[in-house]
């Protein structure tokens, strides 16, 4: 019996980390599209954007048929219903100031008084699980307190879980978003933001940086991926853990130690992403490449070519280096 | 021609045009300087302690007893124009040479302090150090300004009156007096952490 | 007042004005102006230039953004274009075309004067105008344009981020080019209170003298704030002082505070003679007054002044406390309603009038048009989680464009057909002008209303290419396309504009019956604008007959002619009552020079070379010293 229950128990924590790719791909690529919510949050934002846009339209197609009305009426100086330049004057009273005013306020109050409670930062201590991500100059540092997780560019969070991001930058503003999930937030030197993301369905939702942060700040994409409770539980215990493998001597030797940390081993650097778990993620160069074995050795080879002007300078490496530290990094699950 | 300059100063019913120049620069001068004060007060509710530790409070008695000798030459400054509407050109000139006196004395002693408060604490080491010496030296730069205007009539006034020149006295007149507001809300704001 | 038949008593008098107002020759002419008319022809063509510069950077922008990973330009090259064609648009176009061209040149010829109070002052305006333009365009030939985007956000315009001296052309440009929007300002606010005509008080200004006049009291109070927050840019690039940097108790948002401070002023500033020029166009075309008239006047002062309390609604996003964003909401709220007026009021002159829709009163149709539109998307931003959503996207850049281009632009095309018969005495091709608004009309709406869609779909701004599996590709290629045909639109207006100059039919004075007083002179005026100094009643003195036939009764008399030199009368503030008889400058060399040493100064301070700054300030120093040598009534 107990032989059966140590045989299972890794089976079971392979299958449920399969099972969580499947979602992945069910949800496909995903949008980055305000009107396509998938969160509280983001269900009150897009519904406040229809209700007023179909205001916008009604006050706009009332200024054109004015307009018509001018050229359709352009040989008489009345007002359709009779009047002259009294009456205009009440409708421009009635229409340029007590209509809007009616209307302004019955937004403000529905929006700025009602809607903000949705899309406001959420108090400390309301949300199960706290995350912390600082912006660079072109990647998203992502880490778990409680945990020694860190990542990069790629936010995992459990479905349905209300899930507190703090954030900082490293360098310059940047700004969070993740169209489907919350509104932006703006993230800034010596200040914290802080954003509520709680997705109602599995899934990936992409995000990016916006605010603009320099030469790369077009390639700078966060992959929000939502995952089930157990699945994410997986995920975590896993990115905690430290590297396994034996490191190509040219890992230190091409001085990627010094920019490039993967716990375990000896490289420790604190400019570059964390690369612990780097083979388990989708992208690479915060979104510029999937991330398969060829554009690895593609970047490795001339980071300069994908994403000009990012902080990883070209190394003259051989051709069996960059393959060697290829699968060396592609194995770092 | 003085006197022709002086009558019609004297029978004009609103004010003339470079009088309205001098008032809409001032206004954008006195923006200038709200901006200044304000960055100050902003940069003191953001930080913990003002000023820094390291930095000594400002000093009182010197910046206050010089600043009220700067606001009195406002009444030699507008004696002068009052003098030049009456057609009496010497006395204005007298009247701009005892305030260019004195506010070469005040301009002086305060460089002395600026420079002193250089030595002490630089901009270079903090965002109190950098607004001060940027609020405190755009005053003292002021001031020269209007010292070169008094200066250039002081001169032009050698051959006579003209409504041109009568226009820039009255001018310089308003700018000084503008100077010497500003000269008594920059001193608050620079003392006001030692109140 | 356009006489048939002059009077020889008349007919001396001015052949007198003519002598005394006859201009210098030749390019030394033009190089020592200080006519208002000839001033704002150089910032005409001026602007226009910068105009085909940014549109040119548009372009070549929406190239890169045809299609997804495309590699037209690179990022630093795009990063480039995009900040210089913000920069360009907004303080060598938009503004200087509105203020430096329309506003010279019409200001004092609706308010009957005969030039503006401050004569050399105009012409200074002018050349640090274009020294500033020169100065930063110099960068971009450098290839070290500003590239940190429009409002160069720290810690971005650091050095550490941002070494080159991109950001110091920036800085130091923008610190240039606002003194000249600065003195153009002061000269408008003192030209309309003291050089009216007399009778014309201040109610009865012409409403594009009001909307000057709100334009110019807003760059009065807004320009200091820029102007701080670019010396402090600078003492921390150059001189290593801490405004902006945490770690030495500076503040990031204390720059985002100061720029929107200014910035939104500026879109008012930058809409505002759009109003103006709005406002002439509707009434003449319409044939009647313009709708509750002082309430428009009104709205276009108000609009100035509440533009002053909203500023933090662009910082929505950055984490300022809620209770702060809600304040600013409210705000915005509130400028919405000077606006809505006006709209109204604009279309219901129209209704009630007899409208002939020639070119200028399309433009105007297409400027209303684009305004409301652009109006209602700025309106769906006060809601806070909705402009925390959608700021930053290129939804803000389909609003702003609706109003930059939709409502400042589209009343500067029609106001250049408008006003083209009177600058030029020929008429434009009327048939070409109505195909050219269409086609700018359609280019527009193409290139500017699928950035509202792409930017609810995500596409966040200032991105030099884009991922293909977003959806963005098909609206990006329709805005560019609709970006060329736009520029096909314009290029038909210049074309026809160019072609009528030399070959249109000759225009006589008044060929729209135009209510305001540059009607009531020759096209082009002479230079001394108007033989007799007109006699003004009401706000449309063009349109009151009897006060027309007053004027031709004192050119014969001799009253109010003021033909001893370049003179002109100065009133009372409020009522327009008749003060003095202000003597004038002719031309002077010392504007120019002065422009020069300014030009020094800043490109010694580019360079770090503080000493030469001293030196070039002394020698500005010297030339304004013989600027106030020359006084005008010695002459």
């Amino acid at each position: 019996m107990s032989g059966d229950r140590v045989t299972r128990a890794p089976r079971r924590r392979g299958a449920l980390l399969l099972a969580s790719i499947v979602p992945l791909f069910a949800a496909g690529c995903g949008k980055q599209d305000v009107l396509d919510p998938h969160s509280h949050p983001e269900r009150k934002i897009s519904t406040l954007c229809w209700v007023m846009m179909t205001g916008a339209w009604i006050g706009f197609a009332l200024v054109v048929v004015l307009l018509f009305l001018g050229w359709a009426r352009r040989n008489r100086d009345s007002l359709p219903f009779g009047g002259g330049e009294r009456a205009a004057t009440a409708l421009v009273i009635a229409l340029g100031v007590a209509v809007p005013i009616l209307v302004l306020s019955s937004l403000f109050v529905w929006s700025d008084i009602f809607v903000i409670r949705a899309t406001d930062a959420p108090a400390r201590g309301s949300t199960r699980l706290t995350v912390r991500v600082v912006g660079h100059q072109w990647w998203w540092e992502i880490k778990y307190p409680g945990t020694a997780a860190v990542t990069a560019n790629e936010l995992h969070i459990p479905v349905g879980t209300r899930v507190r991001v703090e954030g900082t930058t490293a360098d310059v503003i940047h700004s969070l978003w993740v169209p489907e999930l919350n509104r932006k937030v703006d993230l800034v030197p010596g200040r914290e933001a802080v954003l509520l993301l709680d997705a109602d369905r599995a899934g990936t939702y992409p995000g990016q940086c916006a605010e603009f942060c320099g030469l790369q700040h077009a390639h700078m994409e966060l992959s929000v991926i939502a995952q089930p409770r157990p699945q994410f539980r997986a995920w975590l215990a896993k990115e905690s853990k430290p590297a396994r493998g034996s490191m190509p001597g040219a890992f230190a030797e091409e001085t990627c130690s010094s920019c490039h940390e993967i716990r375990g081993t000896d490289a420790r650097g604190q400019v570059g992403p964390d690369l612990t778990h780097f083979g388990s993620r989708t992208t690479l160069g915060a979104g510029v490449l999937p991330n398969d074995p060829e554009n690895l050795r593609e970047w490795i080879r001339d980071p300069q070519h994908p994403k000009p002007g990012n902080r990883m300078p070209a190394l003259p490496l051989s051709d069996a280096d960059v393959r060697a530290l290829a699968s060396y990094l592609e194995g770092l699950k | 021609m003085s006197a022709d300059a002086a009558r019609i100063d004297r029978s004009r019913a609103a004010k003339p045009n470079g009088w309205w120049g001098m008032a809409v620069f001032v206004a954008t001068e006195a923006t200038l300087f709200g901006t200044l004060v304000g960055t100050y007060f902003y940069l003191e509710f953001t930080n913990p302690q003002w000023p820094p530790p390291g930095i000594p409070d400002p000093k009182v008695l010197a910046p206050l007893l010089l600043t009220a000798a700067l606001v009195a030459t406002s009444v030699p400054v507008q004696v002068a124009y009052s003098a030049a509407r009456r057609d009496r050109v010497r006395l204005a000139q007298l009247a701009l040479v005892v305030a260019l006196v004195v506010q070469a004395v005040y301009l002086a002693l305060q460089l002395h302090l600026f420079l002193d408060d250089l030595d002490t604490f630089s901009p270079n080491a903090s965002a109190y150090a950098s607004i001060y010496f940027t609020l405190v030296g755009a005053h003292h730069f002021h001031v020269v300004v209007g010292m070169l205007l008094e200066a250039w009539l002081v001169v032009r006034l050698v051959t006579g009156l003209t409504r041109y020149r009568l226009v820039g006295l009255q001018a310089t007149a308003f700018y000084w007096h503008f100077v010497n507001v500003l000269a008594v809300v920059v001193l608050l704001t620079q003392i006001s952490p030692a109140l | 007042m356009a006489v048939d038949v002059l009077t020889p008593g008349a007919e001396q008098r001015i052949e007198r004005l003519h002598r005394v107002w006859r201009p210098r020759p030749g390019v030394l002419g033009w190089l020592t102006t200080v006519d208002h008319k000839r001033i704002g022809l150089l910032y005409f063509f001026t602007t226009l230039a910068f105009f085909g510069a940014g549109g040119i950077e548009a372009l070549l922008m929406r190239t890169q953004l045809a299609g997804p990973d495309l590699n037209v330009v690179g990022p630093e090259t795009y990063d480039q274009l995009m900040t210089m064609h913000g920069v360009t648009m907004i303080f060598f176009f938009i503004i200087p075309m509105t203020t430096g061209a329309f506003g010279n040149y019409l200001v004092p010829l609706m308010i009957g004067a005969r030039d503006m109070a401050f004569p050399r002052l105009n012409a200074l305006s002018y050349w640090i105008f274009l020294g500033s333009g020169i100065f930063i365009y110099v960068g971009l030939f450098m290839h070290r344009a500003p590239n940190c985007g429009w409002f160069c956000y720290t810690p971005l315009n650091r050095r550490a981020f941002d070494p080159g001296p991109n950001v110091d052309f920036y800085a130091l440009g923008l610190i240039f080019n606002s003194i000249a929007s600065t003195a153009t300002a002061l000269n408008f606010i003192v030209t309309i209170f003291k050089l009216r005509a007399p009778g014309m008080s201040l109610n009865r200004m012409p409403l594009f003298i009001f909307a000057m006049l709100a334009v110019s009291l807003s760059l009065i109070f807004a320009l200091p704030s820029l102007t701080a927050d670019l010396v402090y840019l600078e003492l921390q690039r150059k001189g290593g002082f801490h405004f902006f940097d945490v770690a030495h108790g500076g503040d990031a948002f204390l720059w985002q505070h100061l720029f929107w401070l200014f910035g939104h002023p500026e879109v008012y500033i930058i809409v505002l003679p759009a109003f103006g020029i709005a406002t002439s166009i509707i009434p003449t075309f319409s044939k009647r007054r313009m709708i509750a008239f002082p309430l428009v006047a009104l709205a276009e002062l108000l609009v100035a002044f509440i533009g002053f309390g909203v500023w933090a609604h662009h910082m929505f996003a950055t984490g300022l406390p809620t209770i702060t964003l809600v304040a600013f909401a409210a705000a915005s709220m509130m400028v919405v309603i000077p606006s809505t007026i006006q709209v109204f009021a604009w279309t219901f002159t129209v209704v009630l009038g007899r409208p002939e829709f020639r070119a200028p009163l399309l433009f105007i149709g297409g400027f209303i048009v684009f305004f409301v539109l652009g109006g209602l998307s700025g309106i769906m931003f006060a809601a806070i989680p909705f402009d925390q959503a959608t700021t930053d996207t290129y939804f803000v850049v389909a609003h702003f464009h609706f109003i930059i281009f939709g409502a400042a632009v589209f009343p500067i095309l029609g106001g250049m057909y408008y006003w083209f018969p009177k600058v030029t005495g020929r008429l434009y091709h009327e048939r070409a002008a109505q195909i050219s608004f269409w086609l700018t009309f359609f280019g527009t709406a193409l290139t500017f209303f699928p950035m509202h869609i792409v930017g609810l779909l995500g596409m966040t701004r200032r991105v030099y290419t884009y991922k293909p599996h977003l959806g963005w590709d098909a609206y990006n290629l329709s805005e560019t396309i609709g970006s060329f045909i736009l520029a096909a639109g314009l290029l038909l207006i210049f074309a026809n504009l160019v072609w009528s100059r030399f070959r249109g039919a000759p225009s006589g004075p008044d060929p729209f019956r135009g209510g305001t007083l540059e009607w009531a002179t020759s096209s082009p005026p002479p230079e001394y604008n108007f033989a007799v100094i007109p006699k003004v009643t009401s706000p449309y003195p063009n349109w009151d007959p009897a006060d027309r036939e007053d004027d031709a009764r004192r050119l014969q008399a001799g009253t109010l002619v003021l033909e001893e030199g370049h003179e002109t009368p100065a009133v009372t503030v409020r009522d327009g009552y008749l003060d003095e008889v202000l003597r004038m400058p002719a031309e002077s060399p010392w504007p120019v020079v002065v422009g020069l040493g300014v030009a020094l100064i800043f490109t010694m301070l580019l360079l770090s070379h503080f000493v030469l700054a001293s030196v070039a300030a002394g020698l500005t120093l010297f030339a304004l010293a013989g600027w106030h040598l020359q006084e005008p009534e010695l002459e």
